[in-house]
């Protein structure tokens, strides 16, 4: 909506500008040659867009490296455009395809926004770069140094060209996975930078995983998506395997798609003996989609029970024949409904994480205390489903005595903790509350002064979200951490970095707002860095405060030191121990280790390189 | 013949190949030696200091018999790569009386997995090869010879594979040279005491059939990257994406779009992006053919010889997971060393956990334990073999000869001149 206001007209009675913008995009990757012509329209959040397209979050560069030249880009804000919901899908126009990429990513981003509770932007406040023809190849990946995710393209193989024309081009920028799973690696890396050392097995693991599932569960989101599936399994509602197929395909294109279907437990139970004996991070990864694909058909399966109830009479048969399809519509919309509930709740666990050094246990922690404070009642059901299915799979979290809920959240401070610093929790908080104050955050910039506005509305989430210019902030929680060190499980003897500070604004289910402060505070130890093959050891604390500034949750992965009890203590050394054995995994996997230098020997763990890494998905 | 032998005593000859394997074993027998020649190859860019054919020529003398044959009763192919099987493209191992010759499963003509495995390293090899010498021809540089040498040693040495699957002559004339492929499906019949070595129980160890151990056997599936790569197509005959009506001109579409301005660093890095990494495509190749190695432990009564190849860890985590395998590996007298020397083909966990504790008291010197391992240092590759490998060794036992410091092993081996290496151990 770059068109002025017309001045003529008085400020009151001029149009308010949509909050949601439609967009055209394919519902299946065309590249899986699947249902070819369908498309779907997804609505996102309406910001001011030049050509591109280019917002204030993420821009569309389609520079093609593969044959050296730019393409023309979209503008989304042409009124043609903007009557028909954007460009048609194809594969002959880019400017298409820069539509879709953007779309896609901006429904990410819109995912993250509602689930946490706050408005991400990238660091610095410059958007990310999204390059959707970057090279020849049938790879893409996050390019963490450069902020910007590069998309490849490659000629269908002239021999076996599967659903595509041999020769043909095929675009992985087409499928919403792809889009997905490389913008959510953009995201964590911004919320975690540190999820890229892997210090332990289930650090990049975790990065991939988690990855493919905001891919596939934003994907169930579209019920159009699942409308198909539902109909044409009919008596197979109750078995996970027609979603798990479609889920898979999914993962097809990211490459994991094999991987992905023997994790989702195939003809049989789930393989606790995996957790222990998988380490590729693609493979690994896959396991904890599985356990939480196993959690949302649980939670499925409760919202259609009535449906199927109400159907068949209560006799659990389905009539033969085709489905009512208004039993297909509202199945669908149940599963859609479930899929974005667990979003959500996949998404609201990474405030509760701690700012180094994850495993799979730390997340399930995450995911059942932060659901608990939002839902405790409500949403007792899916986490209970939750902790079962990672139970199941072998997945617990170290020192812990079970796993009944109540002992899976994270710790409270055992003694009241000095309240975060009042005057930097108020201006935080009064920063994040003028964000609210027009109803389309973004599109403030509309109108005279735009170029300030917009500056200042960037500012604005800037200081809300992570870095205090004045630095003020900064100094004050130092402070307070070096002052309450000992129930941070932070050394008082070595430097506290203050990793980000930021407000959250939640509505729980009863109508409550719930507002909370987190801040993240690390500790670094390069002594061992040649020892680790490259990478510190770390030390980290997450803290989970309310409005007030009282502490709710302190989550602590310390580094030894004199501030320790013994068992924290005996946590920690473990700990180091466990970044020096994972050294042992990674090498006899290493195929280049015994050609490489010794240079290459020293830094081989701190290679963060999707690029690499996703080359070497097996088969 | 001119093997030495010792009364009782099993004789394991290391022929110093250079960077490769050559290992002759002779096990009394009544009336008769057995002998078993596991091996037999060297790298092209680290030549042993004799040529090829003088090593063949020894090996054939050393098992020439009184009445002038060379008979051999086993002969060991562990995997089709160059530094372990070039010695058998030579015409002399056609008068040479062999009774079987042992290969991995994956060298099975009538295994359809085998097959597949084999067809997919082999196309990856050839793509490797085509892609390494254009570069190499492109621009001579240390690197392109570091990947044409590790590329070299992927290609199939047609001429020494015909050998060890068609030739020799057979040991028995009524008989035909026996081809067995190993690990057989069924895993109790992988200890068995074959027909030819009386008295020797052998445990084919690996490479299993366990989707973890096939998986080390394919390349990534980043390395199809070789197909559009690899396929020589210069980028001007490539399809363009997009008709050229789409292209804009740089300078007007940086007049025009300021909100899309990259830097000339970032173009340059996306311009390099569809570079192809040849070296972790041949890495990646040489790890997957390796993974098909060929893992042996001969029992006697009162030794345990083990030969894993160059085992990968997917063969060495599945015998270690076995109970059975486990309990022999522990029992271990002599480690032909995995990969000459290499970090990741001999685990820590089968060193710490099944041979170090052995030592009594704690730390004391194994005297029941000795290590061979043939190798060659080669300039460009420094970590080959492994510093730190060999001093573990060397804490463990004094026990430890490499082929190519033949002169300066220790007195428990009998060297000849930088040509071999002699261990004796008791049948």
């Amino acid at each position: 909506m770059s068109t002025p206001p017309n001045p003529t007209v008085p400020a009151a009675n001029r149009i308010e500008p949509p909050i949601r913008r439609p967009l055209k995009m394919y519902a299946f990757d065309p590249m899986l040659g699947r249902a070819p012509f369908s498309t779907l329209t997804v609505e996102v959040a309406n910001e001011p867009l030049q050509p591109g397209p280019a917002g204030a979050r993420v821009r569309v560069v389609d520079y093609d490296g593969g044959s050296r030249c730019f393409y023309e880009p979209v503008d989304l804000d042409d009124p043609a455009l903007l009557m028909q919901g954007g460009l048609e899908p194809t594969e002959s126009d880019p400017r298409f395809h820069q539509q879709m990429v953007y779309a896609v990513a901006s429904k990410v981003l819109e995912n993250f926004d509602r689930a946490l509770g706050w408005r991400i932007t990238f660091t610095g406040g410059r958007p990310l770069t999204l390059f959707p023809h970057a090279f020849r190849g049938p790879n893409a990946f996050y390019d963490p140094e450069a902020r910007a995710i590069r998309f490849g393209y490659f000629a269908a193989d002239r021999t076996s060209p599967g659903a595509n024309l041999p020769g043909q081009n095929v675009f992985t920028c087409l499928s919403h996975d792809v889009i997905a799973h490389e913008m959510t690696h953009a995201i964590v890396d911004r919320l975690r930078h540190f999820f890229l050392e892997p210090s332990n097995r289930d650090v990049l693991a975790f990065h991939e995983g988690f990855s493919d599932i905001v891919s596939i569960f934003q994907h169930f989101t579209f019920r159009g998506v699942l409308r198909d599936t539902i109909a044409t399994t009919r008596g197979d509602l109750r078995s996970p395997t027609p979603l798990v197929e479609l889920a898979s395909q999914f993962g097809h294109a990211t490459g994991s798609g094999q991987a992905l279907r023997s994790a989702l437990d195939q003809g049989g139970e789930p393989d606790p003996r995996l957790y222990d004996t998988v380490f590729e991070p693609h493979e690994r990864g896959s396991i904890l989609v599985a356990a939480v694909f196993d959690a949302f058909f649980t939670s499925y399966q409760a919202r259609i029970a009535d449906l199927l109830r109400i159907a068949t009479g209560g006799t659990g048969t389905l009539p033969e024949g085709d489905l009512h399809p208004d039993l297909v519509n509202r199945i669908a919309g149940e599963a859609a409904l479930a899929a974005q509930s667990i979003l959500n709740m996949c998404i609201r666990a990474f405030e509760y994480l701690p700012p180094i050094d994850i495993t799979y246990g730390d997340y399930l922690r995450a995911l059942v205390t932060a659901d608990y404070d939002l839902v405790a009642d409500s949403g007792l059901a899916q986490r209970r489903a939750m902790i079962e299915a990672f139970r199941l799979r072998g997945i617990y979290p170290e020192g812990v005595v079970s796993l009944a809920e109540d002992s899976l959240l994270w710790p409270r401070p055992e003694q009241p903790l000095e309240p975060l610093p009042e005057r930097v929790v108020g201006a935080i908080l009064h920063r994040q509350t003028q964000t609210f104050r027009r109803r389309h955050p973004g599109l403030e910039a509309v109108g005279e002064g735009e170029e300030t506005l917009r500056e200042e509305a960037s500012r604005k989430y800037e200081a809300a979200s992570e870095v205090d210019p004045r630095r003020e902030g900064a100094k004050a929680f130092h402070a307070w951490a070096l002052r309450n060190s000992g129930a941070l499980g932070l050394d008082p003897d070595e430097t506290i970095a203050v990793e980000g500070f930021h407000s959250t604004f939640r509505v729980a289910p009863d109508g409550q707002l719930q507002i909370e402060i987190v801040a993240q505070f690390c500790q670094t130890d390069e002594s061992r860095k040649d020892e680790f093959g490259g990478i510190p050891a770390r030390g980290g604390t997450t803290v989970i405060a309310a409005a007030d500034g009282s502490v709710r949750f302190v989550i602590a992965k310390p580094l030894p030191s004199r501030v320790l009890n013994s068992d924290q203590a005996r946590l920690a050394a473990a700990r180091l121990a466990s970044q020096r054995d994972y050294l042992d995994v990674w090498d006899r996997d290493d195929a280049l280790l015994p050609w490489a230098d010794e240079r290459y020997e020293r830094t081989r763990m701190s290679r963060r390189d999707f690029r690499a890494l996703h080359m070497a998905i097996p088969r | 013949m001119t093997l030495a032998l010792k009364p009782d005593h099993v004789t394991v000859r290391m022929y110093n190949v250079g960077f490769g394997d050559c290992f002759l074993l002779a096990f009394p027998g009544e009336g008769k030696t057995r002998k078993v020649l596991i091996d037999c190859g060297s790298h092209s860019a680290g030549r042993g200091p004799r040529a090829m054919d003088e090593v063949v020529g020894d090996i054939i003398g050393d098992v020439t018999d009184s009445d002038d044959v060379a008979r051999i009763d086993i002969v060991i192919g562990t995997h089709r790569h160059q530094d372990h099987v070039s010695g058998f493209d030579d015409e002399r191992w056609g008068k040479v009386r062999v009774g079987e010759v042992w290969m991995p499963w994956t060298e099975d003509p009538r295994d359809a997995e085998g097959r597949r495995i084999r067809e997919t390293q082999s196309r990856t090899a050839r793509h490797l090869a085509l892609a390494s010498a254009a570069l190499a021809a492109a621009a001579p540089s240390a690197s392109a010879n570091a990947l044409s040498a590790l590329a070299d040693n992927q290609l199939t040495n047609a001429a020494a594979m015909k050998t060890l699957h068609q030739g020799f002559r057979p040991l028995d004339q009524d008989r035909r040279v026996r081809r067995v492929f190993l690990p057989y499906r069924d895993r109790p019949a992988n200890s068995f005491e074959p027909r030819l070595l009386e008295g020797v129980a052998v445990h084919a160890m690996g490479p299993s059939r366990d989707p973890a151990v096939i998986r080390d056997m394919d390349p990534p599936i980043g390395q199809s990257y070789l197909r559009f790569a690899g396929s020589g197509t210069k980028r001007e005959e490539q399809t363009p994406p997009f008709a050229p009506r789409w292209r804009v001109d740089s300078t007007a579409f940086e007049a025009n779009f300021g909100q899309l301005r990259i830097t000339d660093n970032e173009l340059r890095a996306i311009d390099n992006l569809d570079a192809v990494d040849y070296l972790a495509v041949a890495v990646a190749l040489e790890k997957a053919v390796n993974g098909t190695s060929l893992m042996l432990m001969f029992e006697t009564p009162r030794s345990f010889l083990l030969f894993p190849g160059d085992a990968q860890w997917g063969t060495w985590n599945a015998a270690i997971e076995d109970e059975e395998w486990s309990s022999l590996l522990e029992r271990t007298t002599l480690y032909k060393i995995g990969h000459h020397g290499s970090h990741n083909a001999t685990p820590r966990r089968f060193l710490e956990t099944l041979v170090a504790p052995r030592s009594s008291p704690e730390g004391a010197l194994l005297d029941d334990f000795a290590a061979l391992v043939s190798t060659r240092p080669i300039r460009m590759w420094k970590q080959i073999p492994k510093r730190e490998l060999l001093k573990r060794m060397g804490e463990l036992t004094e026990h430890v000869a490499r082929s190519d410091k033949g002169s300066s092993a220790p007195a428990f081996f009998s060297t000849d001149r930088n040509r071999t290496v002699d261990t004796f151990l008791p049948m």
